[in-house]
């Protein structure tokens, strides 16, 4: 115990240099996603300059904000090392539920948008308690449900698109403060409790250690069942607020609403850096994902790429990102 | 120094390793190894916690890549070795930790690797008989799966491996740690058997008289670096090995026995029955030390897992100094409520979230005690895990390193370190000092003495005779899930414990 300290910070004599050389390249593969991001930006810039106009900023602030809700969603199962396919699908299916309770029932908007929310959550906990008490796994039990929500969804629409929705309910998706969407608000909202729970809550710790050990997590006095029911829910929850600003925004529920958003709502939050093997990642690294898969979407869209590339490009510039991030992990932990 | 032998006997040095060294980033785990290993020897490796062991056993089994210097076996350079190729080469090494597939069945996970095969298909029968073989006698059920296994048979597992590899160079990475005495002395029996046909050992173990017992020749790392070593082990004493580990003398710690009798204050733990145990009543008392031995399924660490609710009891009641006497827990949650923390005897599978830092997993088990409507108290939480880091004497640049990266033995400290953070009133122990070197060893044992004397019950699960000695009151003697015997005072000795283990 005596001189630990010598040994444990002191370098390799004559190795000063290849030490900072090593620790630049490490921030650099830590920090992979915002640099990625940053190179994209510019580089959509220097091909379209209306890449860089306000107008487009904004645009890529409320196309984020879908995704960014439904990535949040799914960043939290991930994280007690469980997995939840049904996000999306839950979107499309409680924003019908929440615009029925407008028209069929009559119920004011901000209740029936309060109950859209409700659905949304019930789900998550519906899976939370499946996977917990009935111990089933979570990738098939939540596969399952997302064939029974978005058939949910096609039986309730019949295939037709619902848009009798009221003006308070579209509201939030088409009002602007000085020309800026406020949209995006709630997504930066979302963020901030979300980050504030896992840092600074006990819920947040608690999802931490399952992730990362949960017979240890167990052996320390945490109830596991109960934290993963928790992550389940409030995913559910984020996936019912979502709904509302998705349809709120197109003003329009389609019978297939919120399944396209399937791919990219898992790989923003694992690109971001959230770990599917569970207990690692953070809120920052799930809106850089969002943020660069929203990027190179929009992006590809104004760079005058044939449509039939759009797809193969996106896919190769989010490869590009995981790889790197792989490497990073292989060398640096 | 005798360690660095003459070209002359280069015909038996079956392994050499020489100017080794392995940094993680600014850490330096090794450096400037030089050393030879004798054919057919047991050779020693002593060092403190963090010392660089494991990782010298790493290294050579192709565990990991050195970054620097040569590793030659049989005279021959290994160049871009993994364990595949080195498990080819006759090297094989149990590591400190368990490795089993949790999943998998014990006769499996034995042959993990070493699959009998023939054109790539796995021979069953042939792997099936081999591994029945292997266990018999052991007591290990090979079908059963290996997360249904406890700490010990996992133990057991990598060792019987390691040992039926046919291997010409066995590593083992402290295997003895929560083995009993009978273990020990069958272990030994096979390592002399094989030896006598040529096979080679590199041995670590932090307990002397096993040192003592079985080797020829020790090397003893301190502070990363080779620090001494003998060829001699005629002359070697338990003080002068401490010496040599630490640097400096080794001051032993031996508990003032204590008397409690029938004291009024008592914690009461009446008719628990759980798996494997079958308990009438039992009294422990604020302050005292309790030992508690046994055989493998003696009821013993049944009775500690069942006591803080980690295994369902279908009756039993505990009372807490004077209280009404009320059901055990039913989850740890609830014993950590009530007063009673745990520390298992695995700390890989159940004690440490690897991925999260020390600072928290100190805190860990005391997160509702420190927070605030559920938002956590980080003044709270750095005071307490700096407490408890300095208490514990870990072993690390600071409290945001993450706890994987840690050497076994601070591994085991950090895990103590979250149960006392709990502050209970009744301390269960599973083997508390397993892995940690002798010196820090004393301060464990000094920590809890005084924990005690502030009046936590402390109860001490271990297979360590020596330790149970130095640091109890009383010891309870179990067998078929009761208590058949008490001992207290001047009768703890080591040879009545001895004898107890062995009959
Ligand atoms: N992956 C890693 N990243 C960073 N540091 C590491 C890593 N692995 C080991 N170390 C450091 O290397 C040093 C030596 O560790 P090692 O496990 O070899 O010790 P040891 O002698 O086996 O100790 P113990 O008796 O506690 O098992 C320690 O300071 C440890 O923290
Ligand atoms: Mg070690």
């Amino acid at each position: 115990m005596s001189n630990s300290s010598a040994t444990l910070s002191g370098s390799p004599p004559g190795s000063g240099k290849s030490t900072t050389g090593r620790n630049v390249l490490a921030w650099v593969l830590h920090n992979v996603v915002w640099i990625w991001l940053v190179a994209l930006v510019v580089l959509f810039g220097l091909f379209n300059q209306f890449f860089f106009t306000v107008f487009n900023l904004q645009n890529v602030m409320v196309q984020a904000t879908v995704l960014g809700m439904l990535g949040l969603a799914v960043a939290l199962p991930l994280m007690v090392a469980e997995i939840d396919l049904s996000i999306p699908a839950n979107l499309g299916f409680s924003s019908a539920i929440g615009a029925l309770a407008y028209s069929e029932l009559g119920l004011p908007w901000f209740l029936a948008m309060l109950v859209g929310v409700g659905v949304g959550t019930l789900i998550g906990f519906f899976n939370g308690l499946c996977i917990t008490k009935l111990r089933m796994v979570s990738l098939i039990q939540t596969l399952a449900m997302m064939i029974i929500l978005e058939g949910a969804l096609l039986a309730i629409t019949q295939g037709r698109t619902i848009t009798n929705l009221s003006d308070g309910y579209v509201w939030i998706g088409q009002a602007t403060v000085g020309g800026w969407p406020i949209m995006p608000v709630v997504f930066i909202a979302a963020i901030v409790v979300v980050g504030i729970m896992l840092r600074r809550t006990v819920l947040g710790r608690s999802i931490y250690a399952v992730g990362g050990n949960a017979t240890a997590a167990n052996s320390a006095g945490i109830r596991v069942d109960r934290v993963k029911i928790a992550a389940f829910t409030i995913a559910g929850c984020l996936a019912g607020l979502g709904g509302f600003l998705l349809a709120s925004w197109q003003m329009a529920i389609t019978s297939s609403q919120g399944s396209s958003y399937l791919l990219y709502a898992i790989a923003a939050p694992i690109i971001g850096g959230i770990s599917v093997f569970g207990g690692r990642g953070n809120v920052i690294g799930v809106l850089g994902g969002v943020l660069l898969l929203t990027v190179i979407q929009v992006g590809l869209a104004i760079v005058n790429v044939p449509s039939f590339y759009v797809g193969m490009i996106g896919g190769f510039m989010i490869f590009i990102a995981v790889a790197i991030d792989a490497i990073r992990v292989r060398y640096f932990g | 120094m005798s360690l660095q032998s003459s070209q002359s006997e280069k015909g038996d040095v079956v392994l050499r390793v020489e100017d080794l060294g392995r940094t993680y980033g600014a850490v330096i785990a090794l450096q400037n190894v030089t050393l030879d290993i004798q054919r057919g020897t047991i050779h020693g490796l002593l060092g403190e916690n963090g010392a660089g062991k494991s990782t010298l056993v790493g290294l050579i089994s192709g565990q990991r890549k050195p970054t620097s210097g040569t590793i030659y076996l049989n005279g021959k350079p290994i160049e871009h070795a993994d364990v595949k190729s080195m498990e080819h080469a006759g090297v094989f090494l149990v590591t400190q930790e368990p490795m089993i597939v949790d999943h998998l069945d014990a006769a499996e996970n034995l042959m993990l690797g070493i699959w009998p095969s023939s054109k790539g298909f796995v021979n069953w029968r042939t792997l099936r008989a081999d591994a029945a073989r292997m266990l018999e006698g052991t007591g290990i059920d090979p079908r059963m799966r290996a997360d249904k296994l406890d700490a010990v048979a996992r133990r057991k597992l990598n060792i019987l491996r390691a040992m039926f590899s046919g291997g010409n160079v066995i590593i083992l990475d402290e295997p003895t740690t929560s083995l009993d005495a009978d273990d020990r002395t069958e272990l030994f029996g096979f390592m002399r058997r094989l030896k006598a046909e040529g096979v080679t050992f590199i041995f670590i173990s932090h307990y002397n008289d096993e040192i003592l017992e079985i080797c020829d020749a020790v090397s003893v790392l301190r502070d990363s670096r080779l620090a001494g070593g003998t060829k001699d082990m005629s002359t070697m004493t338990s003080e002068a090995l401490s010496e040599l580990v630490l640097g400096r003398g080794l001051d032993l710690f031996q508990r003032k026995r204590q008397d409690f009798g029938v004291e009024s204050a008592r914690i009461e733990i009446r008719d628990v029955a759980a798996q494997g145990v079958r308990l009438e009543a039992l009294d422990l008392h604020p302050g005292e030390i309790v030992g508690f031995t046994g055989l493998p399924g003696s009821g013993a660490k049944e009775l500690a897992r069942a006591l803080f609710g980690l295994i369902p009891s279908s009756s039993g009641s505990i009372s807490l100094g004077g209280t009404q006497g009320t059901r055990l827990p039913g989850h740890p949650t609830e014993a950590f409520d009530r007063g009673i923390a745990f520390l298992s005897d695995d700390r890989r599978r159940d004690g440490l979230v690897g991925q999260m830092s020390i600072d928290q997993n100190l805190s860990l088990s005391s997160l509702s005690r420190l927070s605030k409507l559920n938002f956590i108290d980080f003044g709270e939480i750095r005071s307490i895990s700096a407490r408890y880091f300095e208490l514990m004497g870990i072993k690390a640049p600071g409290g945001d390193v993450q706890v994987d990266t840690l050497s076994g033995g601070n591994q085991q400290k950090v895990c103590l370190g979250r149960v006392m953070a709990t502050e209970p009133r009744l301390l269960i122990l599973d083997e508390p000092t397993r892995g940690i070197d002798v010196g820090v060893k004393q301060d464990v044992l000094r920590i809890i003495d005084d924990l005690a004397s502030r009046g936590v019950a402390v109860v001490i699960v271990s297979t360590d005779i020596d330790e149970i000695c130095r640091s109890v009151d009383r010891v309870c003697v179990f067998a078929g899930g009761d208590v058949v015997e008490e001992i207290t005072g001047a009768d703890i000795t080591n040879q009545r414990l001895r004898q107890r283990q062995t009959a």
